[in-house]
């Protein structure tokens, strides 16, 4: 009888042990495509109450020390090394924080001077001059002055290998005028080329800071890296030489949680002050009843498209990519993804654009009208490889969209695929897939459907006709175009924009200033205040 | 992760049914041990569970149904249902067929190929015997959960590979109780009789090894079943399982997890499907053990 009770009891141990695992175990490598940074300020407070400046060394164990400040965050970066590898995770620690642009989008999307103190634009577009702040120097000790923005504007161009560094080649040379005066020629009049100087391929690097980038970041802002511990945290401290305003935390350290309820738990916990982007909605209801917290719920431009390839041959019916459209309830993929947080859109185009217009009518919910143009089409009895990133909302997406294919009769067969690496290798660089699912974060990402190569491959000459167009007219054709462009891929079903990702986060009392809306590439560490 | 080797006791002596033991003892149970019929009773509503589920389940275990979603327990949803609104039950009820089908294929992989490599083994040279043993201890001490994992990464992440790697990495398992038994066997009166009355080794193997170690090998493949359905859970678990939507208990789990905070009860039921099901198969092979071991009857009449 010992016996019996010992395996009674073995049992049960194992299966506590199995259900424990649920925090922190390792799960799924989380990030990708996520929710990169935020505008908007809340109105803040009362000006800094630094009282609890006491214990700056020492303090930081795991997290939530008196003088820093600690962020935990679910996308972690590959690298510190944006020009080579992909993922919106290291703009959204470094760009602002470590490496300065010359511009920035500001909280209310507009474009700011950062190191360029004021730059003039010729009236066909095509010439920027750009007059530097003065006494910048990179944290090795560099001058920063206008060889530093003509070597890292044509590092873009030689060196940087992921895909954004393209949109570097419309410029055609970059003039040192005298140290603080740099000036760019474009080949052509460009209305997003400023824009895309704002972004990580903007980020100003040290001539002689680029050895081993992915270890050690050189910039000129207000932060240094002082650790990187890959898989678990980057940890910031200020740069004591910072020619600017100085930040108001003095140590911040940018944690990563791949498992969405451990982040949760981190915050219950008190180890970190800010969740840059919840990834488990469903968890937020612990934080709602609780006086020390707050949730903060803005937009993003995030949008979580399932994505057709337009190389396979099953996807050159528009009548088989709108069936598809028209099978899937997307309220019901926000639900069951993102705990009904999220917004309906119809396109590739956040409501905080200009060009932004209501297109959630263009292929509506119905099953019925799904199946009757598959079998229109020729294409019932549809098999398609289904190849999802194994991130939270992706996998949770894809299995509505898959039960709701299901019930019209497209057999979607899901393969999980690693994230970052195997799906970034697989399905976003070699194009092997037919449908995957995924959250593109990049401001003004609608360009890529004029951009054959990306991992899309739609080809419409229309769209890229009228995007170029864009780019060289001025400011009303640009957004037309856009308008239009939006209009077009919606018709035509060129993806299925499931919904519009929620920038939700929760911070604590001890931070303010959290940015609502996640607007930009970057996490921007100087907006926040103590309260 | 113990349980490998339940019948090598501390004399190493692995007993041989029908030898030894007074034969009075040996047959003289009636009653069932309590640890079998428990064990037994378990498995057998797995079984017939998992069968059911082809032919009925109260709803679709697959359709996701974003409207009821995260309902409560009620008569039309037994266990309630998940975040995609899909029943519960009718998943568990499915899940039982994929912890049947990896159980049986990963202990078919290890069992086939483990046992006649441990009677070759036990029957080979003593040196060529101990070398290939050694290999094998070293493969032993190599994680299961550790190899599938690793071939998820190079073939993907599927029910498939699960159960091979569970099924490769048990092997040696089944390896060394097959060449302990063979051990015994070999040194039996009776085999150095056909030894000597000119049987080959073939059929020394066939005729006398197997039917006397026939009863550790079927414990074993009980007990590895219970390691083989934990093991699936856990990768499942981790992703490198049973992929979605199919319906696995530790996929469930994984799933439930995120809703811990808001609906507890949704981790329990897969939960408690894997601890049965795990304890099913330990109390059925403790049991067996009890039945088809001999050595344990002179200790059953201390206790």
């Amino acid at each position: 009888m010992a016996r019996f009770t010992r395996t009674i009891l073995g049992g049960l141990v194992f299966a506590l042990v199995l259900a424990a695992c649920d925090a922190g175990d390792t799960v799924d490598p989380d990030d990708t495509a996520d929710p990169a940074d935020d505008v908007d300020e809340e109105p803040d407070d009362d000006p800094a109450d630094d009282t609890d400046d006491v214990d700056e060394d020492e303090a930081d164990d795991n997290g939530a020390d008196v003088a820093g400040l600690s962020i935990g965050f679910a996308a972690e970066p590959a690298s510190l090394d944006f020009s080579t590898d992909d993922g919106a995770a290291i703009p959204e620690a470094l760009l602002v924080n470590v490496y300065e642009p010359l511009v920035k989008i500001d909280q209310d999307g507009e474009i700011v001077p950062v190191l360029a103190e004021s730059y003039e634009v010729s009236d066909d577009n095509t010439v920027y001059d750009f007059f530097l702040e003065e006494g910048v120097t990179f944290s090795n000790g560099d001058p920063f002055d206008a060889e530093a923005v003509a070597f890292s504007i044509e590092r873009v161009q030689e060196d940087w290998t992921i895909g954004l560094a393209s949109q570097m080649d419309i410029v055609e040379d970059v003039e040192v005028v005298d140290d603080l005066h740099a000036r760019v020629t474009l080949a052509e009049p460009s209305n997003n080329w400023l824009f895309s100087m704002t972004t990580r391929i903007g980020a100003m690097f040290s001539p002689d800071g680029v050895d081993g980038l992915d270890e050690e970041a050189i910039g000129t802002g207000p932060y240094l890296v002082d650790d990187f511990a890959r898989g678990d945290r980057i940890d910031l401290v200020s740069n004591e030489d910072y020619w600017g305003e100085a930040p108001e935390f003095d140590d911040v350290s940018l944690r990563y949680f791949a498992d969405p309820n451990a982040l949760n738990n981190a915050m219950l916990a008190d180890d970190i002050d800010l969740i840059g982007t919840v990834q488990a909605p469903e968890g937020l209801s612990q934080f709602e009843d609780d006086d020390r917290f707050e949730i903060i719920e803005g937009t993003s431009e995030g949008q979580v498209v399932l994505s057709f390839n337009h190389d396979r041959e099953v996807f050159e019916d528009q009548r088989v990519r709108q069936a598809i459209r028209q099978a899937i309830d997307r309220e019901s993929v926000i639900e069951t993804s993102w705990g009904g947080y999220g917004e309906l859109i119809g396109s590739m185009v956040p409501p905080t654009d200009p060009w932004y217009e209501d297109l959630t009518d263009v292929h509506p919910y119905d099953p019925q009208a799904a199946e009757a143009l598959l079998e229109e089409a020729g294409a019932a009895d549809l098999e398609l490889d289904f190849r999802v990133p194994n991130l939270p909302y992706a996998v949770n997406a894809a299995q509505t969209v898959q039960s709701q294919l299901a019930a019209v009769g497209i057999d979607a067969e899901i393969d999980l695929l690693e994230f970052p690496a195997v799906w970034l290798d697989e399905v976003f660089t070699e194009g092997d897939y037919d449908m995957s699912v995924i959250n593109h974060v990049e401001p003004r990402d609608i360009a890529q459907y004029g951009n054959p190569d990306f991992y899309w491959a739609y080809d419409n000459p229309e769209v890229q006709d009228l995007l170029a167009e864009a780019d060289r007219g001025d400011e009303e054709t640009f957004e037309e175009n856009y308008r239009e462009v939006a209009r077009i891929i919606s018709e035509d079903a060129a993806s299925d924009w499931l919904f519009l990702a929620p920038n939700l986060m929760v911070a604590n009392e001890r931070v303010g200033g959290v940015p609502e809306n996640n607007v930009g590439e970057m996490f921007d560490l100087t907006v926040l205040e103590r309260t | 992760m113990s349980g490998p080797q339940p019948l090598s006791g501390p004399s190493g002596q692995v007993p041989v049914p029908g030898e030894d033991a007074p034969p009075g003892i040996t047959r003289s149970r009636r009653s069932l041990p309590a640890s079998l019929l428990v064990g037994a009773t378990l498995v057998a509503s797995i079984v017939v569970v998992a069968l059911l589920s082809f032919v009925w389940t109260p709803h679709d275990p697959l359709l996701v149904q974003g409207a009821q979603r995260l309902q409560g327990p009620s008569g039309e949803f037994w266990f309630g249902t998940d975040r995609f609104g899909r029943d519960v039950f009718s998943r568990l009820m499915y899940g039982a067929r994929t912890t049947l089908l990896v159980g049986v294929v990963a202990v078919g992989i290890a069992g086939l190929i483990g046992t006649p490599l441990g009677v070759l083994m036990g029957s080979s040279p003593r040196v060529l015997g101990e070398v290939v043993m050694r290999f094998n201890d070293l493969l032993l001490a190599f994680p299961a959960l550790l190899l599938a994992v690793m071939f998820g990464a190079v073939y993907g992440s599927s029910t498939l590979t699960a159960m091979v790697a569970i099924g490769i990495a048990t092997i040696p398992v089944f390896a060394r109780v097959a060449r302990s038994g063979t051990l015994q066997v070999l040194s039996s009166d009776y085999v150095l009789a056909a030894r000597s009355a000119g049987r080959t080794k073939l059929a020394i193997a066939v005729r006398h090894v197997l039917p006397n170690i026939s009863g550790l090998v079927i414990v074993q493949a009980s007990v590895s079943f219970a390691i083989a359905v934990l093991a699936e859970a856990a990768l499942s678990f981790l992703g490198f399982g049973t992929q979605p939507p199919t319906p696995s208990w530790g996929r469930m789990l994984q799933e439930a997890q995120e809703l811990v905070a808001v609906r507890p009860a949704q981790a329990v039921a897969p939960g408690l499907a894997i601890a049965l099901a795990v304890l099913g198969f330990n109390l059925l092979g403790d049991g067996l053990r009890d039945r088809l071991d001999p050595r344990l009857d002179d200790r059953r009449g201390t206790e």
